[in-house]
C-alpha cells in the first residue's frame, strides 16, 4: 500500500484554492441530494424503473447547466419493493444515511402511509403518485404533495363528463368499496347542478347475476349509466345489461373496463359505445416530450410523468427557497407554477428565471401541478375513450 | 311486477345452485362431514369445462369433462386428507377440506392467473313473456340443470346402485350386513358428488365469468341451501338452493345488494335454531 502524505503546507493551499475556485467547481464536493423511492420489484415494478430514470434525466439536464444554487445535484434511488417494511428501511437510509432533502416517487398507497411519518418527522419532503384520499389527511406538516388526482377530484370530473353526455337521469351501479359513500356524495353535488337527477345502488361484487339490480336500475330509466366495478363484475354488469336491452350510454373507470374486459364479454355489441375515463399525463406539452426523450419511452405512464414533475418542482422549490432542505422545499414547492410567472416545461429554464429574479408557472408533463394547502393537485388531464367495434379510440383528452 | 321479475330471476339461479347443493349434500349423506372444498371443485369444474369449450367440445361433452375432472379430484383428496382424518370426527376432515379448498383455488389460480375468463358464448338479448324478462341463454342452462337433477334422481330411485347409496346413507351398518360395500359406496359418493359441484361450477359460469374465486363465491349460499332443505337430503338441497335463491334475489329489493351474504347466514340461524334437522329433515331420498 502507497501512503500519500500531505502536508500541512500543501493542505492549506489546496484549501485555500477551493474557497476561491469559482462556485461550480466547489459544487463537487458538496451536492445536493434528492431520492427517488419507487418500487422496483414488486406488484409496482413494472412503473419503477422508468420513474428513476424520469427522475435521473432531469437531474442530468440541471447539472449540465451548473446544477442549482451553484451545487451538483446527487440523485439516490432505492427500491421499496411495493412493500411497506422494506420502504421503511430503504426511507431510513435515505434519510439518516444519505441525508437528502426530498424523497420522490412513492407508488403504492400502503408505503406512501408507512414513508411520510418518517418523512415529516425529520423535516424530509415526500412527493407521491399515491392515489388514496387518506394520504394527504395525515398530519404531514405540509412535508407532502401528491401528483395523483384523489377520487373526489376524479369523481367530480366524471360528473362533469355525465353532464357533458347531455345526461337527465344518471344511474351509479357500485361494489361497496372505501370510495363507494364519497363517489356518491360527489355526484350528487355535482350531477344536479346540471340538470341531472342522481340515483345509485351497492352491489355485491360476488354475486354471478346482477339481473335483479339491473332492473331495479332500469326502473328509474336512466340516460346514463356509471359502471363503478372492477373488471369480474363489470363483466356480469355488461352483459346483464345488455340482455336487459339497456340503451342509454354507459360509462365506467379504465382501471375496470379495460382491453381485458373486452376480450373476455367476447362480443363487441355488449360493449359498443361504452366510455371509459382515466387520469391521464398532458399528451402534447412541452414536458410530456421531455419525458418521452429522457425516458426513451414512446408512450410514458402517468407516474413516470409525475416523478419528472417531483423532480422538477423540487429542484425549482430549492432555487426560490435559496437553501437544499426539506423546509426550504415545503415552503417554496407552490412558488414554482405562480400563474402570471413565466411558463416552463424544466427545471433548467425554471432555475434560470428563478435566479434572474423571475416567477415561474411550471406546466408539468402529468399537468399544471398546483396544489391545495393539504398538497392535493387541483386539476390534471383525464383521458376519456369510447369503445367501437371492440377497439378503445380516443374522445378526447381534457 | 319488480318482485314478480325477481321471484323468476331467482328461480334461475336457484336452479343453477341446485346442481352442487345436490353433490355436497348427497357426500354428506353417505360420508357424515361437510365437505367444504367444494369451492375449489367447482372452481376447477369451471375451467375444466372452459378447457374442454374452448378445445372444440359441445355443451355435454364440456360438462362431461367439468363433471369428470372435479370428480377425480375430488374423490383423490377425499381419499388422500378427508377421509383418513374421519376416524377422528366430522370437525377435523371439514377443516381438512377447507384447507383443499383452497390448495385447488391456488392451483387454478397458478395455471390460469387471476384475471377473469369467459365462455364464448353468444350473448342474446332477453325475451319478454308477459311482462317478465327472461334470458334464453339462462333458460338453457336452467334446462341443463334440471336434466341433470332428473338424472340424479333417476339414479337414486331405480338403479342397484342408487338404491345401495340410499341404503347406506340410512343405515351404513344394516347396509353393509346386507352386502353392501361402504367403502365402495363412499367412493361412488365422493366422485359423483364432486362431479356434481363441477358442472355447477361450470353452469355458474356459463353465464358469466370464471375466475379462481368462481366457487368461493357460491360456497356460503350453497352451504346454506343444503343446510336449509336439511343436511344429506338430496331434494332438500333442491327445494333450499330455489329458496336461497328467490331470497336473495328479493333481498335486493328490500334491503340492498350488499347485504346479500347476510341471507345465506340468517337462513342457516334461523334453520339451526328452529329446525336443525332442516326443512326436509335429513333422508337421503
Amino acid at each position: 500500500m502507497t501512503t500519500i502524505r500531505i502536508g500541512r503546507r500543501a493542505a492549506l493551499a489546496a484549501g485555500v484554492a477551493a474557497l476561491a475556485s469559482p462556485a461550480v467547481v466547489r459544487a463537487q464536493a458538496d451536492p445536493i441530494k434528492l431520492a427517488t423511492l419507487t418500487p422496483l420489484t414488486g406488484a409496482g415494478g413494472p412503473y419503477g424503473p422508468v420513474m428513476a430514470k424520469a427522475a435521473a434525466s432531469v437531474v442530468e439536464e440541471v447539472n449540465k447547466a451548473g446544477g442549482v444554487l451553484g451545487r451538483r445535484i446527487v440523485l439516490v434511488s432505492e427500491d421499496d419493493q411495493t412493500n411497506p417494511e422494506a420502504a421503511v428501511r430503504a426511507a431510513r437510509k435515505l434519510i439518516d444515511v444519505d441525508k437528502v432533502a426530498a424523497i420522490m416517487g412513492t407508488w403504492a398507497s400502503s408505503v406512501t402511509t408507512a414513508v411520510a411519518p418518517l418523512c415529516w418527522e425529520s423535516k424530509t419532503f415526500l412527493c407521491t403518485v399515491s392515489g388514496a384520499d387518506s394520504i394527504t389527511l395525515l398530519p404531514h406538516q405540509g412535508f407532502l404533495i401528491r401528483t395523483q388526482p384523489n377520487s373526489k377530484l376524479q369523481v367530480t370530473r366524471v360528473g362533469e363528463f355525465i353532464l357533458s353526455l347531455g345526461a337527465k337521469k344518471a344511474f351509479t351501479m357500485i361494489p361497496q368499496t372505501p370510495f363507494t359513500q364519497s363517489t356518491f356524495d360527489v355526484l350528487n353535488q355535482v350531477l344536479p347542478k346540471g340538470g341531472c337527477t342522481h340515483q345509485s345502488l351497492i352491489y355485491d361484487d360476488k354475486k354471478t347475476t346482477y339481473r335483479t339490480e339491473v332492473d331495479q336500475a332500469l326502473r328509474t330509466s336512466p340516460d346514463v349509466l356509471l359502471a363503478n366495478g372492477y373488471t369480474p363484475d363489470t363483466v356480469v354488469l355488461l352483459k346483464d345489461l345488455y340482455r336487459a336491452g339497456f340503451k342509454g350510454k354507459i360509462l365506467g373507470f379504465a382501471y375496470s373496463i379495460n382491453q381485458k374486459l373486452v376480450d373476455q364479454v367476447g362480443q363487441p355489441e355488449v360493449v359498443e359505445g361504452v366510455y371509459t375515463f382515466a387520469p391521464s399525463p398532458a399528451e402534447g406539452s412541452g414536458a410530456f416530450e421531455k419525458v418521452k426523450a429522457g425516458t426513451g419511452s414512446a408512450n410514458p405512464d402517468p407516474y413516470t410523468c409525475q416523478v419528472y414533475d417531483h423532480t422538477n418542482l423540487v429542484l425549482m422549490a430549492i432555487a426560490n427557497g435559496k437553501a437544499a432542505t426539506g423546509e426550504a422545499i415545503k415552503d417554496n414547492i407552490r412558488k414554482a407554477t405562480v400563474s402570471g410567472g413565466k411558463v416552463v416545461d424544466n427545471a433548467v429554464d425554471g432555475i434560470k428565471e428563478i435566479m434572474a429574479g423571475g416567477k415561474v408557472d411550471y406546466a408539468g408533463a402529468s399537468g399544471p401541478c398546483d396544489f391545495d394547502e393539504k398538497g392535493d393537485i387541483l386539476d390534471c388531464k383525464f383521458r376519456y375513450e369510447q369503445i367501437k367495434a371492440g377497439k378503445f379510440t380516443l374522445v378526447k383528452i381534457a | 311486477m319488480i318482485i314478480l321479475q325477481a321471484l323468476v330471476n331467482g328461480i334461475v339461479s336457484g336452479t343453477l345452485l341446485a346442481v352442487p347443493a345436490i353433490g355436497f349434500t348427497a357426500m354428506f349423506a353417505v360420508l357424515r362431514f361437510p365437505n367444504f372444498s367444494v369451492s375449489g371443485v367447482a372452481t376447477l369444474g369451471a375451467f375444466a369445462g372452459y378447457l374442454a369449450y374452448g378445445a372444440g367440445l359441445q355443451m355435454a361433452g364440456s360438462l362431461a369433462a367439468a363433471f369428470a375432472v372435479a370428480g377425480v379430484a375430488g374423490l383423490a383428496f377425499d381419499k388422500v386428507a378427508h377421509l383418513p382424518l374421519i376416524k377422528q370426527g366430522a370437525l377435523p376432515a371439514a377443516i381438512a377440506s377447507i384447507a383443499t379448498g383452497l390448495i385447488l383455488e391456488n392451483f387454478v389460480r397458478l395455471g390460469f392467473g387471476n384475471e377473469p375468463r369467459g365462455y364464448d358464448r353468444p350473448i342474446a338479448r332477453d325475451v319478454f313473456i308477459g311482462e317478465i324478462r327472461v334470458s334464453p341463454q339462462q333458460l338453457e342452462t336452467m334446462g341443463l340443470a334440471l336434466l341433470l337433477m332428473l338424472l340424479v334422481f333417476a339414479a337414486l330411485a331405480f338403479t342397484r346402485i342408487g338404491k345401495a347409496m340410499r341404503a347406506s346413507a340410512d343405515n351404513p351398518e344394516l347396509a353393509a350386513l346386507k352386502g353392501i360395500r361402504p367403502e365402495r359406496i363412499a367412493t361412488l359418493a365422493s366422485f359423483v358428488g364432486m362431479g356434481l359441484v363441477g358442472v355447477g361450477g361450470m353452469l355458474l359460469g356459463l353465464d358469466s365469468s370464471i375466475d379462481p374465486l368462481t366457487g368461493t363465491r357460491i360456497l356460503l349460499s350453497l352451504f346454506a341451501a343444503a343446510v336449509l332443505g336439511g343436511l344429506g337430503s338430496v331434494p332438500g338441497a333442491v327445494l333450499g338452493a330455489f329458496l336461497i335463491g328467490m331470497a336473495e334475489e328479493l333481498s335486493v329489493l328490500v334491503v340492498g345488494s350488499q347485504y346479500r351474504a347476510a341471507v345465506g347466514f340468517i337462513a342457516i340461524l334461523l334453520v339451526l335454531t328452529l329446525r336443525p334437522r332442516g326443512l326436509l329433515g335429513e333422508r337421503a331420498y
